[in-house]
């Protein structure tokens, strides 16, 4: 719960229950939109595709930090659904012939990617089922089982062999297109991400301010007490893993259209693991450690790409010992954040903005 | 908001009769049979491991009797999960503090508001119109009727986590009183607060039940006999998951099983002392 800025009080509910309560938050989040308007025009075209794996990661580690920061359903299977809604989408876009009109007015890929979000959602709840049942560690081993039965077994030994192609399923220009426009170049990637981030973001807000989301939480801090209240923790359960799935759905079927092609191992079980230390470093149980989570993450693999790659350049014995420099790297700053920091970067975030809405009456 | 609680005085609303419940060869409950009517203060009192709680959660829906019927408000509910229970109006607050401790004292609050909010899954995505509206009149009601009667202005925005003992205590009684319930069962409310925690909590007890607006059927679970004599309509004793007396505080108190209960065999106490 943040403060309000000295010398602003509210008169109505209403404005209590707004989202941004002063001016300043309006002029900030006007600027972040220009920001994210403008951001291709601001940097080199290296950033791009940087700025939509962030997305990307966003939009996966949403569904994540739904399950594990406000549900307290731990998963460590959620490459699964990812991998669910990106061969859903991207086999749909191939395989169903669509009638002339849906092609030319773009509807195809739209279409595909909430049928892939339904999928995975509808997936999802499959293994969200013994949550009904069991908790915490064994709970854990179900949604394993989600990722070993869906990547490595059905995708990888079935679907792939789907045509006769065997390895993966590419998806030749020009049929990625939503609306009037081809997906075609890292710009259109960039404002497609940028758009579902944005719009989902909205969403998974709204949902946690209002019933559902106070439900999921009570579940988290206290099932015995929620039960009483009134809530139907199985349903809501399920409504969790539906919803972390749905948005994996629409994460994978993303980014297909930045990858061209999808193949099982973009969704190996690393990739869990990963979203999970994600939201740790971001902070549980909060938005904003969603995306400072999928920022830091993202751009410390950048960077040690850029110090590294030219390293290796020039003392070639040196490429062999720095292999696995990036899960190293990363296994390095989930300890750290657990230990210094183990409430994440948006408890810093927080913290930082109560000192300057104090400010200067402090105490 | 409409008062739920029209029930005239002398039908019971809530029946249990013959309760069996058994925890491996343990009898926490045998052949429990009571009635509490609509209006009243109804204590259940009893030396510790006596099955008290055990009764709360029966009613509650937490154990499932092995034999015995409850009826709530004239329909069986034995069958019933404690979510459908809590739809039906039956409310509870716990022994031990069960608050949602990552959640301010308003969104605890609010979330005893969850059977009256109706809007779905889809409609609260966007948040607008009727989800916004029927918030904001939950929050009126909150604010309105609750907070300002159990006086706990000036923690609404306080992580319950952090706060006091005998303020978690008060936020549970406001949590529980948020879903507008028909009957409430209160778990030794009392355990654990000083003396003037005490006398505010009997007084929003007394609150609860007399007062025009609420009108609220409260089953009292508790040790502090001085406020369970001067707070209760009837009281029953339970003693080794057996029902020893029932009546008026009065009664109970020159009730000779129920001081045998409490303070043992006279002769033999004087044995012992010797």
């Amino acid at each position: 719960m943040g403060y309000l800025p000295c010398g602003i009080y509210h008169e109505y509910y209403k404005q209590d229950h707004a989202w941004w309560q002063t001016r300043f938050v309006y002029v900030k989040m006007v600027l972040l939109v220009l920001v994210l308007i403008l951001f291709p025009y601001l940097v080199s075209p290296m950033w791009l595709s940087v700025a939509y794996t962030i997305s990307y990661y966003i939009l996966a580690c949403m569904g994540v930090q739904l399950l594990i920061g406000y549900c307290g359903q731990i998963t460590l299977g959620h490459a699964a659904f990812v991998a669910v809604g990106a061969y859903t989408s991207a086999m749909m876009v191939l395989f169903i012939p669509w009638p002339k009109l849906i092609v030319d007015w773009g509807l195809a890929y739209p279409i595909s990617m909430i049928a892939a979000g339904i999928a995975a959602g509808m997936w999802s709840v499959l293994f969200g089922l013994p949550s009904a049942r069991v908790k915490g560690f064994y709970l854990i081993m179900t949604t394993m089982a989600a990722q070993w039965i869906t990547v490595p077994f059905i995708i990888t030994q079935y679907v792939s062999r789907i045509g006769g192609r065997g390895h993966y399923f590419s998806l030749p220009p020009g049929t990625v297109k939503l609306g009037p426009w081809v997906i075609d170049s890292d710009v259109k990637v960039y404002y497609l991400s940028a758009a579902l981030v944005v719009l989902l973001t909205l969403v998974m807000a709204n949902l946690l301010r209002s019933k559902v989301g106070r439900a999921w939480i009570a579940i988290r801090d206290n099932d015995i007490a929620a039960e009483t209240l009134g809530v139907n923790i199985v349903w809501y359960k399920l409504v969790a893993f539906f919803v972390a799935g749905f948005f994996a759905g629409i994460a994978g079927s993303f980014y297909v259209t930045a990858l061209y092609f999808v193949s099982p191992e973009h969704y190996e079980w690393f990739f869990s693991l990963m979203w999970v230390g994600v939201i740790l470093i971001g902070g549980v149980g909060s938005l904003h450690g969603t995306i400072f989570g999928s920022m830091f993450v993202v751009l410390v693999f950048k960077f040690l790409e850029m110090t590294i790659i030219p390293m290796t350049d020039m003392f070639p014995w040196f490429a062999m010992k720095l292999i696995y420099i990036k899960e190293s790297a990363f296994g390095l700053a989930v300890v750290l954040f657990l230990l210094y920091e183990p409430n994440g970067l948006s408890y810093r975030y927080w913290q930082l903005k109560n000192y300057f809405n104090l400010w200067p009456f402090s105490y | 908001m409409t008062r739920n609680n029209e029930t005239p005085a002398d039908t019971p609303l809530l029946k249990v009769e013959d309760i069996h419940i058994s925890f491996g060869g343990v009898a926490a409950l045998t052949g429990v049979t009571f009635e509490v009517k609509g209006g009243e203060i109804f204590s259940l009192i009893g030396p510790n491991g006596s099955g008290k709680t055990v009764m709360m959660n029966c009613i509650n829906g937490l154990y499932r009797p092995q034999k015995g019927n409850i009826s709530f408000d004239g329909k069986l509910i034995s069958g019933l999960s404690p979510h459908q229970r809590a739809e039906m109006g039956i409310s509870r607050t716990f022994q031990k503090i069960e608050l949602f401790s990552g959640m301010t004292v308003l969104d605890n609050i609010r979330l005893g508001r969850h059977i009256h909010l109706k809007s779905g899954i889809l409609s609260s995505c966007l948040y607008v119109g009727k989800t916004a509206r029927e918030e904001i009149e939950s929050r009126k009601f909150i604010e309105e009727e609750i907070i300002d009667l159990l006086e706990i202005e000036h923690i609404r925005n306080h992580v319950t986590g952090m706060l006091p003992y005998g303020m978690q205590k008060r936020v549970e009684l406001a949590r529980a009183l948020a879903l507008n319930p028909k009957i409430l069962l209160l778990d030794e409310p009392l355990a654990g607060l000083n003396l003037e925690e005490v006398e505010d909590m009997a007084r929003f007890i007394l609150d609860i039940n007399e007062e025009k607006r609420w009108r609220v059927t409260c089953v009292l679970v508790e040790h502090d006999m001085g406020v369970v004599m001067d707070l209760s309509d009837r009281v029953m004793v339970l003693n080794f998951g057996e029902k020893i007396a029932e009546g008026i505080p009065h009664e109970i108190q020159d009730h000779p099983d129920v001081i045998k209960a409490y303070l043992g065999e006279v002769e033999e106490l004087y044995v012992t002392r010797r």
